[in-house]
């Protein structure tokens, strides 16, 4: 298991957008991905559920990756939210 | 039209699953989401789905649903679908930055709805004039769940069937 954290920059928070790109990023990926916010829990390749997040800037995210690729999640992920949110 | 005489009206034939239905939720005309200029939307990003030219600043229920989330926002809005499906209404592209102006909401997390529901009010003129595009795609977040997604396109009224979803 591989877990990281990353705070929002955007000021859109975890919109539609981003949500989308993330899940589709997560989804390729074999390991399982949980996103951990202060409004719950998701699994991160479900758009649906990242979006019930209702994240905002300022709050924090944690990642945890688990499974046979979970390093690669891992720094894939991040890269992607450091680029993108 | 053999095609579909052979889905639906082939007498001998094996009948064809149950389709779900969805209706419009705005009034406007329907057109295919590849016409959508931001990619997470027209490039299947977020799943497949229609979009809305809306001719009115309304936005309703297309199907008997739950409110899954509303942006605070009110620019827009997940239902999750008695059927099963999600669906994602976003009124406008990038509306997200207008925080919350030229939207009223209607309906709440967690709220059950009917089909045809006032959900979203918006203002399409102002929304317009701030330098947005208005148009409105509705995608189905759970599109691998779905073998069949037919799509129809044209003039429509709010709850005109828009999309035949099918396991």
């Amino acid at each position: 298991m591989k877990s990281f954290t990353h705070v929002i920059a955007d000021p859109a928070g975890l919109h539609a957008r981003p949500a989308g790109m993330l899940a589709k990023e997560a989804v390729g990926y074999k390991s399982d991905i949980t996103l951990a916010a202060p409004g719950g829990t998701a699994d991160a390749k479900r758009l649906m559920a990242i979006m019930r997040l209702a994240a905002k800037q300022g709050m924090e995210l944690t990642v945890t990756c688990s499974g046979e690729d979970e390093d690669a999640a891992a720094a894939g992920l991040e890269k992607f939210l450091k680029e993108n949110l | 039209m053999g095609f579909f005489k052979n889905l639906f009206g082939g007498g001998e034939e094996a009948k064809a699953p149950a389709l779900n239905v969805l209706g419009a939720p705005v009034a406007g005309e329907a057109v295919a989401i590849s016409e959508v200029s931001d990619p997470t939307f027209g490039q299947e990003i977020l799943g497949k789905g229609v979009a809305f030219r809306p001719s009115e600043g309304k936005v309703f229920a297309p199907c008997d649903a739950s409110v899954d989330l509303m942006f605070d926002t009110g620019h827009a809005v997940s239902l999750l679908a008695d059927f099963g499906a999600e669906i994602l209404i976003h009124v406008g592209l990038d509306t997200v930055n207008l925080k919350g102006q030229h939207f009223t909401v209607h309906a709440h997390n967690g709220d059950k709805v009917k089909k045809g529901d006032l959900l979203i009010e918006f203002d399409v003129a102002a929304i317009a004039a701030a330098g947005y595009d208005v148009i409105t795609p509705m995608v189905i977040c759970n599109t691998p769940d779905y073998a069949t997604i037919n799509i129809h396109t044209g003039h429509v009224a709010p709850g005109d069937m828009v999309l035949e979803l099918g396991k």
